[in-house]
């Protein structure tokens, strides 16, 4: 028997030996790509300050769906298209404020039916082809062209009731673009600016078809490289970019590491510079390091439970009511947050202009619930629970919540199954309407009430952002009114009356507002996190 | 008949005078100290799954979002995990979890896996030739591989990872049936068996089956100890047991994101982990050593 003692500490040795191989190997391979942050470096720094390798390896939670802005709607894509691909116009560094992008100047019409750009000249894709009126129509008639199977993005926020928004778009010239709108809607311009709508080249478009997302051409600060599915996006400077020494960055990295611990790991160990997706629990750690920085997202999301009106048991507005009574959200904020959120009541963040503060949130009261759930004539039947299977900035770790999720329903005698798919198909599901009860969660991307309440709950968006399949009428006219509304206090009255219905009605489990933590090597210069989660990589250097 | 008869009976008499084999087995197995405590192990733990569930001091999900990551104390032995609930009563649970998921898994494939060895030793050609590459084709592949891929077809939950341990098992069994069969069929009971008349259905069962267990169970109590690692390395993937069942695989892989600022609850689990598989190898090793007439010296 002793022998087999020997073996075992032998085998454990062998396993150890191993497992260290391994991490050097892999420290090895790091060191020649980004520069170390020992103190050796430190010392002599002057010296070697130049040499610097200004290459960034983003560690994130998920792969991109696809690279072709036009096609997707989740954050992970545009984080990378948005640095492939410029709009017309850009929001603020760190706020959804209005400025010249690709176009300089506008100019809009009286009637507020006609927009007039004015292009940047020079400025060239990727591909060598030249950046003009010509190419914005052409993309814009590529998005009106398709359905909403082909640009979810597009018909929710340029299609109303089945009708174009945008009637007509034409070249004057060859920097000069007009936009005919067949109705005013008040958030057009701040719509343009969000990452869907990069300018693609039309050349690559049009040669490509439906494989563009493999191969995209824009004209952004970078140019596309390569794509590892599921393991990393490279793409590198473009070194014909219209704005003089920028970016500052050689190449960039993008690389999934679906698990929070593990991308911190690979951060702590310096395999990536730059992480997001930092679990609220490790805030404190990461600001007693001196070698890495935490960086804070502004706000501007929210993280809920959709509960599909169309499936038994939500068709039912009493049983949605019941789950909304049912889930302790405090304590979800409590323990997975660690305080850096806020419970949520409403279907967007207090942030925003039209957050109705007068809606009382539903307390957690089982006893309600399960009142209701008794009203409802709700038989018992097991329900599914889908919880995300990555970390999302609204929601750090769904198939924990989904747990105590679970637990909540299970209390009032709803039995819950946690079903999860991988993410790409996990959405595609969600949107077929294929979950009952499902947690997902909404970054903004315009800073638009407009871009919650009516992308996430109106009826016009039922198979692209509208997973709930909620359709009511009267939300649906108080939407369609306050788009084309152009006076800021009477959208906002009308987005507070819209919120007081969904709350009545109850489509979801708002859940939370997260602040989105991020963590970088201290040597990560010029890096500012974006509300809507796309972060422009154009200044950030590595020093 | 009455020859067999006549045969057993001179054998019962020679038992009585000689040590009978499985005597002798229980001898050198008793004189081996760490199969006992393997044993003790396997026991302790075979308790703990039968009273566990009766002894828990609380539910398997009973959550406590205010009392998360508790260390060990008196009110819970070992500590509270991320969502509050008690580690020691979900260990505790666990311990039916594992050792059901170990046991049926190993009892399913080595009664698979010894129904085809059988047939494919004793009938041997074509049939042999066929269950034999299968066999092959199963064993190329890493256990774990084949695990993770049978669980995928089925549908991650506990119960197709059982299935999916005691698929991958049957060929280690398989292959063990078969080669002691080779050599018992050319025993000259066997061929005495034969001549007699005996049907090859009757052989098989009175003869070679019997005969060829001994192996079985050694390779069973080793293999448990195996699939119990199985289950929890599907468990720990999110292939095996779904929340909110403590099964301890599951366990691990929950805490491990709090392994700097909650070690124990990783530590728990997984020690529990480590013992039952030691317990269940000592013990496998201990009947290897006292059932196999090789290893006597």
């Amino acid at each position: 028997m002793k022998k087999n003692f020997w073996l075992l500490g032998l085998m454990l040795l062998m396993l150890s030996v191993f497992l260290v191989a391994c991490g050097t190997d892999k420290e090895g391979g790091d060191n020649s790509s980004t520069p170390s942050t020992d103190g050796q470096d430190n010392t002599d720094g002057d010296k070697t300050e130049d040499a610097k390798p200004q290459i960034l390896v983003f560690g994130r939670g998920g792969d991109s769906v696809s690279l072709d802005p036009a096609i997707v709607t989740d954050g992970e894509s545009y984080k990378v298209t948005q640095n492939l691909f410029e709009t017309l116009l850009n929001f603020g560094e760190e706020d959804t404020t209005i400025h010249p992008g690709l176009a300089t100047e506008w100019d809009i019409s009286e009637d507020g039916l006609t927009y007039t750009f004015q292009l940047q000249e020079g400025v060239k894709f990727h591909d060598g082809t030249d950046f003009n009126a010509e190419a914005v129509v052409k993309n814009v008639n590529r998005w009106k062209g398709g359905t909403e199977e082909d640009f979810y993005y597009f018909n929710s926020m340029f299609k109303a009731e089945g009708q174009d928004i945008i009637a007509d778009v034409k070249a004057e010239g060859d920097y000069t673009v007009v936009f005919t709108l067949s109705r005013q809607q008040a958030p057009f311009l701040k719509n343009l600016a969000m990452s869907p709508f990069g300018i693609a080249s039309p050349t690559a478009f049009e040669a490509a078809g439906d494989k563009f997302g493999d191969n995209p051409v824009g004209t952004g600060p970078f140019k596309f490289v390569d794509w590892k599915r599921n393991d990393s996006i490279t793409i590198e400077k473009f070194a014909d970019y219209w704005q003089e020494g920028l970016p500052k960055l050689d190449k960039v990295i993008f690389r999934s590491i679906p698990d929070n611990s593990a991308r911190l790991n690979d951060l702590v160990a310096g395999n990536i510079d730059l992480a997001d997706g930092i679990n609220p629990s490790d805030g404190k750690v990461i600001e007693a390091d001196s070698k890495l920085q935490l960086i804070e997202r502004p706000s501007m999301n929210i993280g809920y439970l959709g509960l599909t009106s169309t499936r038994k048991p939500f068709d039912n507005k009493l049983v949605r009511q019941a789950v909304n009574y049912a889930i302790d959200k405090q304590a979800i904020v409590d323990a997975f947050f660690e305080g850096r959120a806020q419970v949520a009541k409403n279907p967007m963040p207090p942030s925003i202009s039209g957050y109705n503060d007068d809606i009382e949130g539903y307390p957690y009261d089982p006893e309600k619930a399960k009142a209701l759930l008794a009203e409802a004539g709700y038989d018992g039947a097991p329900i599914e629970l889908w919880a995300m299977p990555v970390p999302r900035p609204y929601m750090p770790d769904g198939a924990k919540v989904a747990e105590v999720i679970q637990k909540n329903l299970e209390d009032i005698g709803m039995p819950a199954k946690i079903v999860t798919y991988e993410w790409a198909t996990y959405l595609d599901k969600a949107k077929d309407g294929e979950a009952d009860a499902f947690m997902l969660g909404w970054t903004g991307d315009n800073g638009d009430a407009d871009n919650f309440i009516y992308t996430l709950l109106d009826e016009d968006n039922i198979g692209s952002n509208n997973y709930s399949y909620f359709k009511n009428a009267e939300t649906h006219k108080l939407l369609i009114q306050a788009q084309s509304e152009t006076d800021e206090n009477v959208r906002i009255e009308l987005y507070k009356k819209a919120q007081e219905i969904i709350h009545e009605e109850a489509p979801w489990v708002p859940l939370a507002h997260s602040t989105p933590l991020l963590a970088a090597k201290a040597e990560v210069k010029g890096f500012i996190p974006h509300p809507t989660g796309s972060d422009k990589l154009t200044n950030v250097s590595i020093e | 008949m009455s020859e067999i008869a006549s045969k057993t009976s001179i054998n019962l008499a020679q038992e009585d005078q000689v040590v009978g084999p499985w005597k002798e087995a229980w001898r050198s197995f008793r004189k081996n100290k760490s199969a006992l405590v393997g044993t003790a192990i396997v026991i302790f733990f075979v308790l703990l799954a039968i009273l566990g569930p009766f002894i828990a001091p609380q539910g398997i999900n009973d959550q406590n979002l205010s009392q998360r990551l508790l260390p060990p104390s008196s009110e819970f032995w070992f500590g509270t995990d991320d969502l509050g609930r008690d580690i020691f009563s979900r260990i505790l649970h666990g311990a039916r979890i594992s050792l059901t998921v170990g046991f049926f898994a190993v009892v399913i494939s080595a009664a698979a896996g010894s129904f085809l060895g059988i047939i494919a030793g004793y009938y041997g050609k074509w049939i042999d030739t066929i269950i034999s590459r299968i066999f092959d084709i199963m064993l190329a592949f890493p256990s774990i591989l084949l695990a993770i891929a049978v669980v995928s077809i089925l549908g991650p939950s506990l119960r197709n990872a059982l299935i999916a341990i005691a698929i991958i098992n049957i060929p280690n069994f398989g292959r063990l049936i078969r080669s002691r069969v080779l050599s018992i069929k050319e025993e000259e009971y066997i061929h005495a068996a034969k001549a007699i008349g005996m049907k090859n259905a009757r052989i098989l069962w009175r003869h070679i089956l019997p005969n060829s267990m001994t192996p079985v169970i050694v390779q069973g109590t080793l293999a448990i100890a195996t699939a119990i690692i199985e289950a929890a390395a599907l468990g720990f993937l999110g292939l095996g047991a779904e929340a909110p069942q403590p099964e301890w695989g599951k366990m691990l892989a929950d805490a491990r994101i709090f392994l700097l600022n909650a070690p124990w609850a990783m530590i728990f689990p997984g020690l529990a982990i480590m013992l039952t598989v030691v317990g269940f190898n000592l013990m496998g090793d201990g009947l290897r050593d006292a059932l196999d007439p090789k290893m006597k010296s």
